[in-house]
């Protein structure tokens, strides 16, 4: 297990060395990338080659990466191009946003989806299970930016239940339980549109690894035992019916890394998504760069982890 | 597809018993049709995916024919363009089925030239990354080996870097907003799952007798890529080119709703929504319209692929 982690660990270097060649060319073909700071009409020509060269950009384009990845490496993404401040700080700060919006998404929707993929394989074709089926079609069609607008309008505009936008108000709160609820309560809507298309995919995942499971001997010898049906489901149906879930769950990162950045800009939510569509109207590129890397690298590692986890929770699988 | 089976006759059939099994029963007629016919059937039996393509047809039918459907003139070519700013927000009348949007625009008209663009950058973004994709695909699963490996290390790199943000970063360089450069936007990083379904088909087919049979007989590697293995993973290609209408008719509206899509004059329903968006509570049709013809021309897309799978599968057994 170890020897199989270490070498996926190694697998996984060159395939980032590559994503970070292909970020890096991405970005500097970007038309008015660096150039737009260094073409403002009001700095003389000294002045542009002197930030030229402090800013490296007047050495050959594969230096310029040889020294940009000898930073990433050690985290240092040199300084935005907005505000001055270093890459890696200023993405830090938007970090405990996006965990706490991502976090709370992902456990809405796995709270959601595995009682609906469970009830739907146990009534397997009956009328709980179309309906279940039919409000996953509506959930993995809708257009996240479109499904936000109308929450929003809903839920906080006409209904006044809930914050239109923002993470927390400016108010001063009496106690700390009520900073605590200002919070939740801004978290509720950004969080359920975010995780609507996931919930759908996942509770039909749910719904075909549980119909595996139930059809196994080990649910039948289980009831054969004197098991209750509720109870094999609970104790031996559920569990090795999520394993497969969880995979898929770690694999969706990406995918939801894109929505986030959606809901991110709609509820104004400051998190990394709309740090990322802020730093991309800016041309802020030292910071676009560092973004891009990094989520491979998140993505590449919750992939590690899917596999990882597979045979950790799994024992019939072996690491070849 | 023989109908002389029922003129056979063993020389020697024994007294008393017959070949009436033989006989054309309906139950048999069933089992002979062919094989366009029975995945024409099941597809029917699925009346969701029935329902699906019906609203497809509708839909596609009335962008095609949208000039006849709104107040298009020689002197007004497309209506969506017409600018009225006397009747601004226009609730709907007879004249304007869907009422006017912020600039006195027909919204009916809007909806079905912007269906025109949505339409079309789902479908030729899916055709041009299923051509990207069945190309890689094969090459990888049939020759395999170091080509095998590049081409999917390849795929690996794109697949690492989340669509979006990769989508986000070349739109707002590459593209000046036009149909033609978000097709290709799109269908430059749709093949990745296309690619790798197809080359594992490959795996899978080109171990089999009739390739070996075929190889025997001289095919050379182009026709029993193309001829004999290719055409065996249709279904599987058939139902992933469905869905993937549907998935890139969601991004081109996402593209579109932050700026980075289609660019105006054009309307595209992702950048209708994005300008009424300002405009909720006065008109809320403008974001309405545009928003559910997104959800359900997709939801469309993704119920008749689903039906498809089914109706394609040779090892679901008939209901």
């Amino acid at each position: 297990m170890g020897r199989y982690i270490i070498r996926r660990l190694l697998q996984a270097i060159p395939l980032l060395i590559l994503v970070s060649v292909v970020v890096f060319i991405l970005i500097h073909l970007l038309p008015g990338g660096p150039e737009r700071v260094l073409f403002n009409p009001r700095l003389s020509a000294a002045a542009r080659e002197a930030l030229k060269v402090r800013l490296g950009l007047d050495k050959p384009i594969w230096l310029q990466y040889v020294f940009w990845l000898k930073g990433a490496v050690t985290g240092d993404f040199g300084n935005s191009f907005a505000d001055g401040q270093l890459v890696i700080s200023d993405i830090g700060a938007r970090v405990p946003a996006t965990i706490e919006l991502f976090g709370a998404a992902l456990l809405f929707a796995l709270i959601i989806a595995v009682p609906l993929g469970i009830i739907s394989a146990v009534r397997q074709y009956g009328l709980a299970d179309y309906s279940i089926t039919i409000l996953g079609y509506f959930g993995i069609s809708m257009p996240i930016f479109f499904f936000a607008l109308i929450m929003q309008e809903i839920f906080s505009v006409k209904l006044g239940w809930l914050p239109d936008f923002g993470r927390s108000s400016d108010a001063d709160f009496a106690t700390g339980f009520d900073y605590f609820l200002d919070y939740l309560l801004h978290l509720i809507l950004p969080m359920i549109v975010l995780s609507l298309a996931f919930m759908a995919g996942w509770s039909r995942y749910m719904r075909s690894s549980m119909l595996e499971v139930i059809r196994q001997d080990y649910m039948r010898t289980a009831r054969a035992k004197g098991l209750g049906p509720v109870r094999v489901l609970l104790r031996h149906g559920i569990r090795n019916a999520l394993i497969p879930l969880l995979t898929i769950v770690a694999l969706d990162f990406g995918g939801i890394a894109g929505g986030a950045a959606v809901t991110e800009t709609i509820f104004a939510w400051p998190g990394l998504g709309r740090l990322f569509l802020d730093a991309l109207s800016a041309r802020d590129y030292p910071v676009l760069l560092a973004m891009l890397l990094m989520s491979a690298v998140v993505v590449v590692l919750f992939n590690l982890i899917a596999d990882v986890l597979y045979g950790v929770l799994d024992p019939r699988i072996r690491f070849g | 597809m023989s109908s002389t089976s029922q003129q056979v006759i063993p020389p020697s059939l024994p007294e008393g018993e017959s070949l009436d099994f033989l006989t054309l029963t309906p139950q048999l007629a069933r089992k002979r049709r062919s094989q366009l016919r029975i995945i024409a059937d099941r597809f029917v039996r699925n009346r969701i995916a029935v329902v699906g393509m019906v609203v497809l047809a509708i839909i596609t039918l009335a962008t095609i024919f949208a000039p006849f459907l709104t107040h298009a003139s020689a002197v007004d070519p497309d209506p969506s363009i017409k600018l009225d700013l006397n009747n601004i927000f226009g609730a709907p009348s007879l004249l304007h089925p869907l009422g006017t949007d912020e600039l006195g625009r027909d919204e009916l008209a809007r909806i079905l030239y912007g269906g025109r663009v949505s339409l079309l950058v789902g479908i030729s973004s899916m055709a041009v990354a299923l051509l990207f994709g069945i190309g890689i695909g094969t090459f990888a699963g049939y020759y395999g080996g170091l080509l095998d490996n590049l081409l999917m290390r390849f795929t690996d790199v794109i697949l690492a870097i989340p669509l979006y943000l990769l989508l986000f970063v070349l739109s707002a360089s590459f593209s000046n907003g036009s149909v033609l450069n978000v097709v290709f936007l799109i269908a430059i990083f749709g093949w990745t799952y296309t690619a790798r379904l197809v080359r594992g088909e490959f795996l899978a087919l080109k171990e089999r007798e009739f390739v070996l049979a075929a190889r025997t007989l001289g095919a050379t590697n182009m026709r029993l890529m193309l001829r004999h293995i290719l055409p065996n993973a249709a279904g599987p290609i058939i139902v992933n080119a469905t869905l993937l209408v549907g998935a890139n008719i969601i991004l081109e509206s996402v593209l579109s709703f932050f700026g980075f899509g289609i660019q105006i004059p054009l309307a595209s329903w992702g950048s209708m929504v994005a300008t009424a968006r300002d405009y909720f509570l006065e008109d809320p049709i403008l974001v309405w319209a545009p928003g559910l013809c997104i959800l359900i021309v997709v939801l469309s897309f993704n119920l008749m692929g689903d039906g498809l799978r089914d109706a394609l599968d040779p090892y679901l057994t008939e209901r």
